[in-house]
């Protein structure tokens, strides 16, 4: 019910499109001068792909610390915004309590704790290696890195294009939002059953409001379409010598080499550790 | 020559849906990434509260790019933009909502038709959810030996299961999909497609119904993706209970091999590259 | 030499039956440039978009005659090879604009038709375009103008020797549309490209243009040299195109009989201070100034600052500690660059934004705890781009929304009063995104005082609009006055400063420079220099001829200056 309260004030008022709007800017964009941000992005795709999926099997303490604890170091690294961290916090914990519940409905005991511990980790090792990877990465680094491993162009160019397109497609939302909020007359929600009205006329304004969303958007991607015809991005989908272009600007450096070694140093130490243990 | 026009006609404007769809669907999948997910016990409220937006331009235009175009939008603004990428098991959820957008969007041959609007809407918002949960249950029933032995696990998976399913399609199916695509469907009929500069669809131009090729089609996409998210989901929670193999050393062996293993491959991969590069320089 | 030679060319677009472009013949010299003129709707678009293929290969329809660009017949050529004959630049250019970095964006074109040299040329196009340093820069550091001018490069980057603009102006202050044109005029001139531009304002044609081609409802009405095609002036005008402002005095005058037909009619104010000197200046009968009695303020800002949060760095500052008084009755223009806050005084003023400090008093009450949509019945906002006005499927329904959701008895009249009102009962119906520019304001304005409100705000009420629909915007708001008591006004347009407003206050990086009425802003040079306003053509044109000449409207030129 708290919950339900927290949202109702939250969607429309406190939580702004405006707020939302920097942050994932931030996100996208204010951190392309960190270390992580100057890796190859071959080399850390190649690494998350480890980072994200080798904790899963894996059971031991020691090893699940060893990860966690250069995950953070690297999120840390690549200076992500505030918002997404929070998302990260809660998503952690909204599964593992949900896992909670479900230990003790099947009638859980003391080492439920230790195995709760373990899959916390894991959960929170490939979350945080994705948030490294993809908010610490500019996004046309990623989209190119992809597209070298073979990932179809037209995913890669949603990628830039989604973060080009953002900041006008949320500035425009927000508008119409407060188009609504400015004419609009929402009820009364100092009372609990006010609460509840408002929490359902604020999603049926958000949903209203991409009625006009849509025909704005449709008139946008009109001209979009044929500019991209004009700057010749169907030629560039279907001619090798292109992609050669775009990937010559990747270029694995020492620093990559480096990252890996050290991550994979670390990662041994663990096994180390946990050997002797 | 006239075909080679019309051809290159067509596909521009696949993109633009492709586009116009990527784009909306991804700011409400941003939106939905960021509000805190309705969770009772059990029961996730796992509906896709923005679907409406690709249910209602997959009936307006063509829907294979609309479909395409919502899952790609939900994969780069929620996951990808935000760090929520969740690897492999992101496959599935990319599968399951472009069949059932597409297949929404194939029914439909003339959105005047609000009986067929209503039914699209609602068929494509199931088959979405009824593939989650399908997955689902798949994924308790490998994680799980025994899956039959243990008394009344079956009968309470598939009761939460079917439970969860039935409550997402009736109360939120109904409401943030078949309501609001009944709503946009007739306003924007007619009103959009001239603003991409094409025709509104009716009797003739619609693409022919559901058939047997959308159908296959629909299942082995399916069957792609169930396999992804088991894949993906192996080795996850739910195993948790039964492995006592954490302990033994071969875990941890396995994991340093696939760690080498795909250092290896890639370094490999590169040098081969960079060889290749040269070699074609001089 | 003809870069362009277009013969019979007809054209419609595919779910139409009606031709959009009737038999069209035209040459253009390689080394022009050119201006295309015409009404709204009479196909100036869609001629453009035939000279880089986009019609026929692109948008299909049906195409008749022959369209040949330097040399290659656009049937038989692909859209690759002629986007490097002729670049295109959109009026809606922020779309145009795909990759999220200055650098990126320019050599994108050039990328993917995989020219090796790539970087270069987009360097190359960025210098042109004098946004040498922006290179790294993300698309949404840009201020309008200057994307504009990315959007220009993305064109330019590909050495194409026509550049094609659709309006290229409409959305900028005087300073950067200037900026625009001398930047067109350098590549015009000094690296020989052929520039054609579709404009409204005539005052730029003048000052920049070789030729004119006036289209009338999809043929073309003639072509000719930009001096002899302005002095057209009733032609012109009743196409609504409105000429410069010297032109259509000096015409004035001669019908008058004040001005010898011999004489041509001149079309700058250069060529004014030659044709009008030997005017003589009357100072006006200083009329009696309204009694400045205390007048009851409506809206106080105290001491307000507010910064936005930006991406990297420090916040950016848009108000630190603002004063300004309101007071009940008042027509007041707010003007200054973009960028200097107007929006944000705006926005403030309804409580869509809250001053992070300091306090806004709306009828002697602060806004601070009140909600947003209990002040919509006191004040009202307008914004700049009406289609974010536009909530519900018709205009009729728009209207009436405000009033519905408040249960105002007889909102169903008021709403049918104020489609009347508005010219706008036939279209009730219509969607409001689907109207023209004209009816689109139209629909907005109603909207903005449907709760009729005692304080209007409007956000650039006449940008985008061709000059034919601005008179008539222009005449809407003097209707207005006696409907709604107090209207702030943002506003590059001079034109509609000159006669619409009783008090100017210009805002230049947050800060309140000047406040006064049209003689005490326009008359000070400092404050025009530093701010970068330009009053109307004609203003200049008086005080070239006498310094203390401060007339704004053609009549009042003409009434002030005399042959004797």
């Amino acid at each position: 019910m708290k919950m339900k309260k927290k949202l109702s004030e939250n969607i429309l008022d406190k939580f702004s499109i405006d707020f939302l709007r920097t942050q994932v800017l931030k996100n996208a964009y204010g951190n392309d001068d960190t270390v992580i941000a100057a890796l190859d992005p071959r080399i850390l795709i190649v690494w998350y792909l480890f980072m994200g999926l080798v904790p899963w099997f894996v059971n031991n303490l020691w090893f699940l610390m060893a990860c966690f604890i250069l995950v953070l170091v690297t999120t840390k690294l690549a200076r992500v915004a505030g918002l997404v961290l929070l998302l990260f916090v809660i998503g952690v914990f909204t599964q593992t309590g949900y896992l909670l519940v479900v230990s003790l409905f099947f009638g859980g005991n003391a080492s439920t704790v230790v195995s709760l511990l373990i899959l916390t980790l894991k959960v929170a090792t490939c979350s945080l290696a994705s948030i490294t990877v993809f908010s610490g990465l500019d996004p046309d680094r990623l989209s190119n890195g992809l597209m070298w491993y073979g990932c179809p162009e037209r995913l890669s160019f949603s990628i830039s294009y989604a973060y080009r397109v953002l900041p006008m497609l949320m500035g425009e939302f927000q508008n119409i939002l407060l188009s609504f909020r400015m004419r609009g007359n929402p009820p009364e929600h100092e009372t609990f059953a006010g609460k509840v009205k408002y929490l359902f006329y604020q999603v049926k304004v958000i949903m209203h409001a991409f009625y006009p969303l849509m025909l704005n958007t449709a008139k946008r991607s009109r001209t979009t379409v044929e500019a991209l015809e004009i700057k010749g991005y169907r030629y560039a989908a279907v001619n090798k010598a292109v992609k050669k272009m775009k990937f010559s600007t990747l270029k694995v450096t020492y620093n990559d080499l480096l990252f890996l070694a050290v991550s994979f140093l670390w990662i041994s130490l663990s096994v180390l550790a946990s050997t002797l243990a | 020559m006239q075909l080679v026009k019309k051809q290159t006609a067509t596909q521009s404007q696949k993109l633009m849906v492709f586009v116009l769809t990527m784009a909306l669907y991804g700011l409400a999948t941003l939106f939905t990434e960021l509000l805190p997910k309705f969770q009772v016990g059990f029961v996730e409220f796992s509906v896709e509260f923005f679907l409406f937006i690709p249910l209602t331009l997959a009936i307006l235009f063509d829907p294979l790019s609309a479909a395409l175009g919502a899952a790609t939008g939900e994969l780069v603004f929620s996951e990808i933009m935000l760090g929520q990428f969740g690897g492999l098991g992101e496959l599935e959820k990319f599968l399951t909502v472009t069949i059932g957008v597409y297949i929404a969007g194939r029914m439909v041959r003339n959105p005047a038709n609000r009986k067929m609007v209503c039914l699209a809407s609602i068929t494509g918002t199931a088959v979405q959810l009824l593939m989650g949960t399908i997955v689902d249950i798949m994924k308790v029933q490998f994680a799980v030996e025994d899956f039959e032995a243990v008394a009344g696990l079956p009968e309470s998976v598939f009761a939460t299961e079917g439970f969860a399913f039935l409550n997402d399609l009736l109360f939120s199916g109904i409401l943030f999909c078949l309501l609001p695509t009944m709503f946009l469907v007739p306003r924007l009929y007619g009103k959009i497609e001239p603003l991409l500069g094409m025709r509104p669809r009716d009797e003739q131009t619609g693409l022919g119904g559901i058939n047997i090729k959308v159908v296959i089609g629909a299942v082995i996409a399916f069957a792609v993706a169930a396999g992804a998210e088991l894949l993906a989901s192996s080795g996850t929670a739910l195993i948790e209970w039964e492995a006592d193999w954490a302990e033994s050393g071969t875990a941890l062996a396995v994991g340093l091999v696939t760690a080498a293993v795909v250092a290896v491959i890639a370094l490999i991969a590169l040098k081969y590259k960079a060889g290749k590069g040269e070699a074609e320089q001089i | 030499m003809n870069i362009i030679e277009i013969e019979n060319l007809t054209y419609s677009y595919p779910a139409s039956k009606k031709p959009i472009l009737k038999n069209i013949n035209l040459q253009v010299e390689k080394g022009d440039f050119l201006a295309v003129i015409g009404n709204n709707g009479c196909g100036k678009s869609t001629f453009c978009k035939t000279l880089n293929g986009l019609i026929p290969h692109f948008i299909t329809g049906d195409f008749e005659g022959s369209v040949t660009v330097d040399g290659l017949n656009t049937l038989e050529s692909d859209v690759g090879t002629l986007a490097c004959k002729a670049g295109y630049v959109y009026q809606d250019f922020e779309n145009q604009i795909v990759r999220p970095t200055v650098l990126d964006d320019a050599s994108y074109a050039c990328l993917n038709y995989a020219m090796e040299d790539y970087k270069e040329r987009g360097r190359e196009a960025l210098s042109l375009c004098s946004l040498e340093g922006r290179e790294d820069d993300y698309i949404w550091q840009l201020s309008g103008g200057q994307t504009h001018l990315l959007a220009l490069a993305g064109a330019v980057s590909l050495r194409p020797d026509i550049l094609i603009l659709d309006e290229p102006i409409a959305q900028l202050d005087p300073s950067h549309a200037d900026r625009i044109y001398n930047v067109l005029r350098e590549l015009n001139e000094k690296h020989g490209k052929t520039i054609i531009v579709i404009e409204h304002h005539t005052e730029y044609i003048a000052d920049y243009c070789k030729h004119v081609m006036l289209m009338k409802d999809g043929s073309i009405a003639w072509k000719l040299p930009t001096d002899e095609a302005l002095r057209r002036v009733d032609e012109l005008q009743s196409c609504n195109i409105f000429p410069p402002q010297v032109t259509v005095a000096a015409h004035r005058m001669e019908q008058e009989g004040r001005f010898s037909k011999e004489q041509t009619l001149p079309t700058t104010v250069e060529e004014g201070k030659t044709v009008f000197k030997s005017l003589r200046y009357h100072l006006p009968f200083p009329c009696k100034k309204p009694a400045k009695g205390k007048r009851e303020p409506v809206v106080e800002f105290k001491d307000v600052s507010i910064a936005y949060r930006s991406v990297k760095g420090e916040d950016r500052v848009i108000f630190d500690r603002l004063n300004l008084e309101i007071h009940r009755g008042e027509k007041i223009a707010l003007i200054g660059s973009n960028g200097a806050g107007k929006s944000t005084l705006m926005k403030l003023m309804v409580g869509l934004l809250k001053p992070g400090d300091g306090d806004i008093m709306l009828d002697g009450e602060s806004i601070r705890r009140k909600k947003t949509e209990s002040l919509s019945k006191k004040i009202s906002l307008v914004y700049q781009n009406p289609e974010e006005m536009f909530i519900k499927d018709s205009i009729q329904a728009d209207i009436a929304y405000a009033m519905q959701v408040r249960n105002i008895d007889n909102y169903k009249e008021r709403t049918n009063e104020l489609l009347a009102r508005f010219n706008l009962t036939e279209l009730k119906n219509r969607d409001g995104r689907l109207l023209s520019g004209g009816q689109m304001r139209r629909a907005s304005l109603a909207i903005g005082i449907a709760l009729n409100p005692g304080i209007l705000l409007l956000d650039e009420p006449t940008a985008n609009l061709d000059i034919a629909t601005r008179k008539e915007i222009m005449r809407t708001l003097n209707d207005m006055k006696e409907v709604t008591e107090t209207v702030m006004i943002a506003t590059h347009d001079m034109q509609l400063v000159c006669e619409w407003a009783e008090r100017i206050v210009v805002l230049c990086q947050g800060k309140v420079v000047a406040d006064g009425t049209r003689d005490e802003i326009f008359g000070r040079r400092d404050i025009v220099e530093t701010v970068g306003i330009r009053p109307p053509e004609i203003f200049y044109m008086g005080q070239a001829l006498n310094k203390k000449a401060l007339c704004y409207t053609v009549d009042e030129f003409l009434e002030r200056f005399k042959e004797v």
